[in-house]
């Protein structure tokens, strides 16, 4: 079951059959709001641990700046809300940046709240290509979620 | 170094040291032979070394294949990912670079093929009209499209099914095939070794031809049975129990000539009565430079499955590795835009057509047609295709050693951090708490290894293509040697640039 829903996030993200490279990345932002719809989902991805973790919904909008990334540094600003739309404030949130195929080193950011809801930081992407971004938030009463954001096409300057 | 001089049966008739003798020195294979070495050597020659090796490659896959439905479906953070497309294919071919065909030998999908035969013993032969490279051929190319089409290298639930595919393919096969039909016929990752293998230092051969010469039971082949225990027995041998196998891939040792076909299985080793087979010391390739028959082949250079194979081992290189770097997305676009398509194989099928058959066919006409021009004759053009095919062998593996040896160099360490994140997801970190830091070798320093890879492979293609064009005749051999020499500077330079490309290692984009 569980594999099940792993499965169905795969196909998620990867849902517009066609998504050529600019359409998708300039569309960055609708896309994690779609993401967070099905957040759900993406908390199962992290298997057989996410059962021992108590999880909740949260929407999830990540911006970058420059919009489509580059191989570097890139500023990184996150809006969390709860599903009624209400900023959550005092969460940690951590970013992990993975590329799509195995064997890349991970880069690791957290993020520090700015205003209420709104976390920024910088993330590094080490090299060109596929990206995709985990964002872990733990709430101020202990409870957590995990979404995965993809950044399809980062380029080499 | 020549201790196979030190073999008994050997001394025994050898003449006079220092008696210079060329048909001695024709028989008896001087080189450094592995199994003559203190604990590798001993380990090898026991019979069950092949067992365990596959035993514990076979526990590693049962790892990789629960991990890759059971555990994270992130490609990076997933073994049967990580270690199928990261580790697996570079350790393949720089092992291959550095010794020979070990991954056949530690093969794990015989092991379930062996139990399975135990419960069901095969009853037919392969059929004549696929005793050829034709099967694997196909599911060579199937392979390399189903990589790109559905991104197998992003997606870990996929790789494990691959995984279990090739389980049950390699055990149906030899469960109603006899021999070892799935090796020799069926298997592509077989016969990318087998090809790859042509370029290794080491090979399976015999030491001393003439103990071959006066061998009267041929064990090597035909296996070694079980002793007779009465008259009666002793009339109908062929019929008892095997107790050691003879060559299953149908490589008679004293016609055996280099790796093509040879899974490394040390059958013929154990089989042999005289103990007269090793695995020696060669000089990588130069089994390319031989023209005619040889056992269990035939004559390759006369066999165009053998020049189809060659093509899509050549090719495939460059196009698995193109296939990783942004121009393939204009490439994809362009076709797209052009003919309208909106779904992804139809174009993937183009590029893969125009890469695999229409170039290969082109640039192969045309060296041929000039080749055919200066030598003044009229062979058919495919003739020589077939015969100079074989020089595309060193460029294509260092192609694909520079690709794979990429991402192998540069993700080498990620597999501990991987690991110890799957162990923590038994509840304890019983390997500790995953160091996401560590990586691989920095790009730069893999760079000039990956340009290293590709000269030597280029030099490896026109000294065969040099040694083919002055077999035959001894007139214009540079002449007919150029165009095949600029075949080979075109695919190195085509090669030196996607490497120069950043790959883009693409998931999302291509895999709608
Ligand atoms: S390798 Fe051994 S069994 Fe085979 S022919 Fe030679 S001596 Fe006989
Ligand atoms: S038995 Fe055949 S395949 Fe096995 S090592 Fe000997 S020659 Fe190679
Ligand atoms: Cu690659």
């Amino acid at each position: 079951m569980e594999n099940d829903s792993m499965r169905t996030d795969g196909v998620a993200k990867r849902l517009p059959t066609f998504p050529w490279r600019t359409e998708f990345v300039s569309d960055l932002a609708r896309r994690s709001v779609f993401l967070a719809s099905v957040g759900l989902l993406a908390l199962m991805t992290n298997g057989c641990s996410s059962d021992q973790a108590q999880t909740v919904p949260v929407n999830v909008d990540l911006t970058f700046e420059p919009a489509e990334p580059m191989v570097g540094d890139s500023k990184v600003d996150l809006r969390l809300t709860d599903p009624s739309g209400n900023p959550i404030e005092n969460a940690a949130v951590t970013l992990e940046g993975n590329m799509n195929h195995a064997g890349m080193k991970p880069s690791f950011s957290e993020l520090s709240e700015q205003d209420p809801g709104h976390y920024s930081g910088t993330l590094e992407f080490t090299m060109g290509g596929d990206w995709f971004v985990l964002v872990d938030v733990e709430m101020p009463d202990g409870t957590t979620a995990q979404q995965q954001i993809d950044v399809p096409g980062v380029k080499v300057p | 170094m020549t201790v196979a001089l030190t073999s008994s049966n050997i001394k025994a008739d050898a003449p006079s040291p220092g008696a210079p003798d060329g048909a001695r020195q024709q028989r008896l294979r001087t080189s450094f032979d592995v199994l003559r070495l203190p604990l590798l050597g001993r380990f090898l020659r026991w019979r069950y070394s092949r067992m365990l090796l596959q035993s514990c490659v076979l526990l590693l896959s049962l790892v990789m294949i629960g991990h890759a439905f059971w555990g994270p479906q992130l490609a990076p953070k997933n073994l049967a990912a990580l270690l199928t497309w990261v580790h697996f294919r570079g350790l393949v071919v720089i092992v291959i670079l550095l010794a020979g065909n070990l991954f056949c030998m530690a093969c794990p999908f015989m092991l379930p093929r062996e139990i399975a035969r135990r419960i069901h013993a095969p009853r037919w032969d392969w059929p004549q009209k696929l005793r050829n490279k034709w099967p694997a051929i196909i599911l060579f190319a199937m392979v390399l499209f189903a990589y790109e089409l559905f991104d197998l290298f992003s997606d870990p639930w996929w790789t494990g099914a691959l995984i279990v595919a090739y389980f049950a393919l390699a055990a149906i096969t030899d469960v109603l095939f006899r021999r070892a039909s799935f090796c020799k016929y069926v298997c592509p990752v077989g016969q990318f070794n087998f090809v790859c293998s042509t370029m290794s230092p080491l090979e399976v051969a015999v030491r001393d031809r003439d103990v071959c010469g006066n061998c009267a039971t041929k064990d090597c082949i035909r296996g070694v049975h079980q002793e007779a225990t009465s008259s009666k027995d002793a009339f109908t041998k062929g019929a008892l129990p095997l107790v050691q196998r003879g060559c299953e891939l149908d490589l008679f040792q004293p016609r055996k000539r280099g790796n093509l076909d040879c899974t490394f299985c040390l059958d013929c080793v154990y089989a042999c009565p005289h103990d007269n087979v090793g695995i020696l010391t060669r000089l990588p390739a130069e089994e390319l430079a031989y023209e005619g028959t040889r056992s269990g082949i035939g004559t390759p250079e006369r066999r165009f499955d053998f020049t189809a194979l060659t093509i899509v081992f050549a090719f495939g290189a460059l196009l698995n590795a193109f296939a990783m770097i942004s121009p393939v997305y204009a490439a994809e676009r362009w076709i797209a835009d052009v003919t309208g398509l909106r779904t992804e194989w139809p174009i993937l099928a183009a590029i893969f057509a125009l890469a695999l058959v229409i170039e290969p066919a082109l640039l192969l006409g045309a060296a041929a047609s000039l080749t055919r021009f200066f030598s003044r004759s009229d062979t058919p053009l495919l003739s020589i295709i077939n015969r100079y095919i074989r020089s595309l062998i060193p460029i294509g593996f260092g192609v694909w050693l520079a690709h794979y040896g990429f991402h192998f160099f540069t993700g080498l360490l990620t597999v501990i951090p991987v690991a110890q994140n799957a162990a923590k997801s038994t509840g304890t970190a019983w390997l500790g708490q995953p160091q996401w830091q560590l990586g691989g070798l920095p790009e730069t320093v893999v760079y000039p290894l990956e340009l290293g890879f590709m000269s030597l492979g280029l030099i490896g293609s026109w000294m065969i293509a040099w040694s083919i064009a002055s077999q035959r005749s001894s007139n214009r051999i540079a002449l007919r040697f150029a165009p095949w020499a600029a075949l080979h500077l075109l695919l190195y330079v085509s090669a030196v640039w996607i490497m120069n490309q950043p790959m883009d290692m693409r998931g999302t984009f291509l895999g709608g």
